[in-house]
């Protein structure tokens, strides 16, 4: 006899977490989704902006995934502090990019532990599924963030769950384990021909992650801020504006210690003038219209020079032979270049980060 | 969409201007949880992305989304708390 339960779900909206939670709830245990904001989500950002490069406004998957299964859920922020500190000294290393996952994943099943023990429910689950990423979803590493996030045998992965040890609500009934899964590997087939059986609807294309952390060029902008802050004998750090700075504009390296951004649209415009902060200096053409542009650091004569060639090279007077660039400084004071408009365009991608 | 003719008179205004998504649905479910069933809110938020998210929302939780439309530089969404009973799969 099997006894009534009730289950954390972790779900991105996914197919995966799709599944997962379909098969959980067809156990008949009552689910509560949660879903979780890092403040690194492609997806929030590109809302953020107005949509994706091709007009469409894209969805919170997790919000479809819950409203089509009509369930509850609830978003959680995790993008304070703590996280941005996990994010600097993940324990257990990076991924391929910036992304910390098995340390991010720690961070979170602790958070869905509070949950759980707050909801009174028996376990937590997730659509992992074993050996599909290669850190975060081998056997090992799966262990390692049930023991490390205090969940010990509370721990389910529906997908993958016969061929993992049994999990208490397993051994205390609440789950069958004979109607769970045996997934492993990376292929999709059977999951697609799960979801027709269980009559899924819908879910998004794997779109190769939603997250910047695991993005190359964010990457590469994240490891150099700290390179930058390390070289300027600042304390190695990150903080909320340094995050909404680093997916606004292009970047440029002027030298070891300062960096200029510059604005790509009006939207992104606006950003960097909301996020120059009380450390950044902000530059902008007076005459031609142009991008708005910050810099950080502190800049030498001649890197002054080329911050203000380069943001005349985006604007509108970038075939004039001068332009006028204001520079105002975190303090206030205010200074007009008269520069050329930076020609060499080897130079600037070289300096491009 | 555009606003209905008669929306009911909301018993709490929360303003999210300026909070990005998805903080307004974050603040939504706190203001909602401390509502009384029947009770109407009206949620005023500058990120269009409550045009996209309040309805699903609404229908993840079971409350009666009543409209959610453009307003001026911001968006007004209505909702009627619904009372949750306890639920399994079917
Ligand atoms: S992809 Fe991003 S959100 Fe997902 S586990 Fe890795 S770091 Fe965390």
């Amino acid at each position: 006899m099997k006894k009534p339960g009730k289950a954390i779900a972790m779900i991105s909206g996914g197919l995966d977490s799709t599944l997962a939670l379909a098969m959980i709830r067809a156990q008949g245990v009552e689910v509560k989704a949660i879903n979780f904001y890092t403040g690194f989500c492609i997806t929030e950002t590109q809302r953020r902006k107005g949509g994706r490069q091709d007009g469409t406004v894209p969805q919170n998957e997790a919000l479809r995934a819950a409203a089509e299964q009509e369930v509850e859920i609830e978003y959680i922020d995790i993008s304070g502090d703590a996280y941005l500190d996990m994010l600097l000294h993940p324990k257990y290393g990076y991924g391929a990019n910036a992304n910390p996952c098995v340390d991010c994943r720690i961070f979170m099943m602790r958070k869905a532990k509070e949950v759980m023990e707050r909801e009174g429910a028996d376990f937590v689950f997730t659509g992992e599924v074993l050996g599909q990423r290669p850190k975060s979803q081998r056997r090992d590493t799966l262990w390692a963030i049930e023991r490390e996030s205090g969940l010990k045998g509370r721990l389910v992965r529906p997908l993958s769950a016969k061929l993992l040890p049994p999990s208490i609500p397993e051994q205390e009934g609440i789950l069958d384990r004979s109607k769970l899964g045996d997934l492993n590997g990376r292929g999709r087939t059977r999951q697609i021909a799960m979801a027709r059986e269980l009559g899924l609807a819908e879910w998004p294309q794997p779109a190769g992650g939603c997250c910047f952390l695991t993005d190359e060029s964010f990457a590469r902008k994240f490891f150099d801020i700290l390179v930058q802050r390390e070289a300027a004998g600042e304390p190695r750090r990150i903080d909320r504006d340094d995050v909404v700075l680093m997916t606004t504009g292009r970047h440029f390296r002027l030298s070891p210690t300062v960096k200029l951004m510059v604005g790509r649209t009006e939207v992104e415009n606006g950003t960097l003038e909301t996020y120059a902060g009380d450390r950044r200096a902000r530059l902008v053409a007076r005459v031609h219209a142009g991008p708005v542009a910050l810099v950080e650091g502190v800049p030498t004569w001649e890197e002054r020079q080329l911050a203000a060639r380069i943001v005349a090279r985006y604007g509108k007077g970038k075939d004039e032979p001068l332009v006028e660039v204001e520079w105002r400084d975190p303090d206030g004071a205010v200074e007009v270049l008269e520069v050329e408009p930076e020609r060499d365009e080897a130079r600037v991608e070289q300096l491009r980060i | 969409m555009p606003p209905p003719d008669a929306l009911p008179e909301p018993v709490q205004i929360l303003d999210t201007s300026g909070l990005l998504c998805p903080i307004p649905i974050v603040k939504t479910a706190a203001a909602v949880k401390r509502l009384a069933d029947g009770d109407v809110l009206l949620v005023i938020a500058t990120d269009p992305g409550i045009a996209v998210d309040m309805p699903m929302w609404c229908k993840a939780m079971r409350h009666e989304h009543l409209a959610t439309f453009k307003d001026g530089p911001s968006w007004k969404s209505y909702l009627r708390k619904r009372p949750r009973a306890p639920r399994h799969a079917p």
